[in-house]
């Protein structure tokens, strides 16, 4: 098992270690930690912004460079949960938990310092666990069959949608419309022509990358204005390494020992699970660590594990997701569904077989995250002071810039006024869906396994002549069928177990008890 | 606003479905599913939860404004005994900022093919800095010179892509 790990991690360094690929790595990783610097403007709104730079590029030097805008931005996002108390995106929103209030106690250097090395050791452990993972995973999904890809897929975006707390069925609706928008174009079955009204630009289908730039990026934007974002004015802040209080005691390394294997582990299941992500591993990881903590009472006064937690979680979780999709070809989040998106473009054909065929890519990208890691771990402590001055900039500034960025991203793509004018919708469809509660990254999941889902289903119901046989005569599919009931009945049965619960403590019988 | 925007979801399910079942096949000459099959599925489905959601929201609108509820990331953020994440609370909302931010870039767009690709990006950003940064001219002129210049290189130019060409021929 180690000696493949090895052999796995020294065959993608061989690929990924050339002058190119490890330009557009620092590239990728240095606009990852701008990008998660700005609130409203995550990962998956940065991957796919930029993905229209990257079309000159082969694929491997490509998919690094967006990689590393992924990973990026979660050590970037940290930087503002710590310094004023704004999370740059949901993954980073614990960490400002106690980072905050470390930088208040006048420990933002040791904070800052801490994060970095934490996401460091983070993403490290969850790069290995992926070389281990995937191949095996990959070896397994090999005796898949349709069935099993379908529910898979809905089990994924129905766990996404279990995120979405109460409104779950806001979840649902957001995936059904992904859904929806996803059958535009040729039936791939049939080849007839669905909902393109006759315009020849959409017989090839909606293309995901402006509508999800549109929903990511536009929509995120808008939001953010109408919070008042671009009202507020820049923060100036100073950071120096030079500074003798800048480095972390030998107590906070001793102290968080064991928060680092607890978070990264943790993290790493969160994000392997399909839907989860980084958000709810770091959640996950900091709520684990206040509970087994000797003294919980430390925890959101500046407590230095509850800091280190969240953020190995996060950058395990950020590591964790490329495990489905590289070994199913199934996202588990909005940014990895941009990337698998981006992996479509470039004709790779993601699923278990992109192990076999394409070893050269798929290790290319591990080894390439595991130097990104190192990078962003030397960039994070030795360039905070740069980044920091990023905070100086008023959004005012930032706002035209990011509309450009799409505008200009989404026609380049085909050179296509139409696309450019699906951007426009897609950014009033992603402010209003932000605005109520809706979830774009379910939308720009389902739209992207749209086809696949729908390919899958057909598939199943034509091998078992109309019937839904297949889905729990095969032995896999019938636990992925069993799971999937029970991740929809079971929030049903426990509210009506507690309604009857309280009905019956409610009569003069159940309060003479 | 938000009961209304579940209603337009309501009505565009009920027109994807009835569009979907009027011009597609639900089956094939074989009797397989056809092109309209999965549709069909997917638009049922849509008008029987947006429909779940508009009667929700209706009835929320109607028992009167509550506390405001924490919905989708913000709802799996939520993280017991803590609620001050994020700088001091604004609760002042700018939607007509978000209205002016939507005309600019509707007409952004309208300008591409007749300006083309340079000259609407530096009109574009000119407009949105007179508009929301109002005051410093000087600034506001350099940036919506200097920085579509850059992005016209950099995508014209260096990554040879294609930009909208307008009459100018540029």
């Amino acid at each position: 098992m180690l000696a493949d790990i090895v052999s796995h991690l020294a065959f993608g360094l061989s690929i990924a270690v050339t002058p190119t690929s490890l330009l557009f790595l620092l590239l990728g990783a240095f606009v990852g930690m701008i990008v998660g610097l700005f609130p409203g403007f995550g990962p998956a709104a940065g991957i796919a912004v930029l993905i229209p730079m990257t079309l000159g590029l082969d694929p491997t030097t490509a998919i690094i460079m967006l990689a590393g805008i992924y990973y990026g931005s979660m050590y970037g996002g940290t930087i503002t949960s710590i310094l004023i108390n704004t999370p740059g995106e949901s993954a980073t929103v614990a960490s400002t938990l106690d980072g905050y209030p470390l930088a208040r106690k006048g420990r933002a250097g040791p904070a800052l310092v801490m994060q970095a090395i934490a996401s460091f050791i983070g993403g490290t452990i969850g790069v290995i666990l992926i070389s281990a993972l995937a191949p095996l995973l990959a070896d397994f999904a090999a005796s898949f069959g349709p069935s099993e890809y379908f529910l898979i897929i809905t089990l994924g975006l129905l766990l996404l949608t279990a995120m979405m707390g109460d409104d779950k069925l806001k979840g649902i609706i957001s995936a059904l419309i992904g859904f929806a928008i996803g059958t535009v174009g040729v039936d791939v079955m049939s080849g007839m022509q669905r909902f393109t009204f006759g315009s020849p630009e959409l017989i090839g289908g909606v293309y995901f990358v402006a509508v999800a730039i549109g929903l990511f990026g536009i929509g995120e934007l808008l939001y953010c204005m109408y919070t008042g974002q671009h009202r507020k004015s820049a923060v100036k802040i100073k950071v120096s390494f030079l500074s003798g209080d800048f480095w972390p005691s030998r107590k906070d390394y001793h102290d968080c020992r064991f928060t680092f294997l607890r978070g990264s582990t943790i993290g790493f299941v969160a994000g392997v699970l399909p839907g989860s992500g980084a958000t709810l591993g770091s959640i996950i990881g900091y709520s684990v660590e206040k509970r087994v903590a000797k003294d919980p009472e430390n925890f959101g006064k500046g407590e230095m594990r509850g800091l280190v937690a969240p953020e190995t979680a996060n950058n395990a979780a950020s590591a964790g997701a490329m495990v489905p999709l590289l070994s199913l070809g199934i996202p588990g989040s909005g940014a990895t569904a941009v990337l698998l998106g981006a992996f479509m473009m470039w004709g790779l054909q993601p699923g278990p077989l992109l192990i076999v065929n394409d070893p050269g890519f798929v290790w290319g990208l591990v080894a390439s995250m595991y130097l990104g890691n190192i990078i962003l771990v030397a960039m994070s402590i030795f360039a905070i002071p740069l980044f920091v001055k990023f905070l100086d900039i008023p959004y005012i500034h930032v706002v035209p810039v990011i509309v450009l960025l799409c505008v200009i991203g989404a026609f380049t793509i085909h050179a296509s006024i139409i696309e450019t004018w699906l951007l426009f919708f897609a950014g009033m469809l992603g402010f209003a869906m932000k605005l109520y509660g809706y979830s774009p990254a379910a939308t720009v999941l389902a739209l992207v396994l749209g086809s696949m889902a729908e390919e899958t289903f057909l598939q199943s119901l034509i091998i078992s002549n109309g019937t839904f046989d297949l889905f729990y005569e095969r032995p896999i599919s019938a636990v992925l069928s069993c799971i999937l009931l029970a991740v929809i009945m079971l929030p049903l049965a426990i509210r009506l177990a507690r309604a009857a619960l309280r009905r019956t403590l409610e009569t003069p019988a159940g309060r003479g008890k | 606003m938000k009961k209304w925007f579940s209603l337009a979801l309501v009505a565009a399910a009920i027109a994807y479905t009835a569009y979907g079942l009027g011009t597609l096949r639900l089956l094939d000459m074989s009797g397989r599913p056809g092109a309209g099959y999965f549709p069909l599925i997917v638009g049922i489905l849509l008008i029987v939860a947006t429909a779940v959601n508009a009667v929700r929201d209706f009835h929320a609108s109607r028992a009167g404004p509550r506390a405001p509820e924490r919905t989708g990331m913000a709802a799996a953020t939520r993280l017991p005994g803590r609620a001050d994440i994020g700088p001091p609370p604004d609760d002042r909302r700018y939607g007509l900022d978000v209205l002016v931010m939507l005309g600019l870039l509707f007409l952004f767009i309208v300008s591409l093919t007749i300006l083309g690709g340079l000259l609407s990006m530096m009109a574009f950003m000119l407009t949105f800095l007179c508009v929301f940064n109002r005051g410093k001219i000087a600034t506001n002129v350099v940036y919506s010179l200097t920085l579509p210049l850059f992005l016209y290189w950099l995508f014209r130019i260096t990554l040879n892509a294609s930009l909208p060409i307008g009459v100018f021929g540029f």
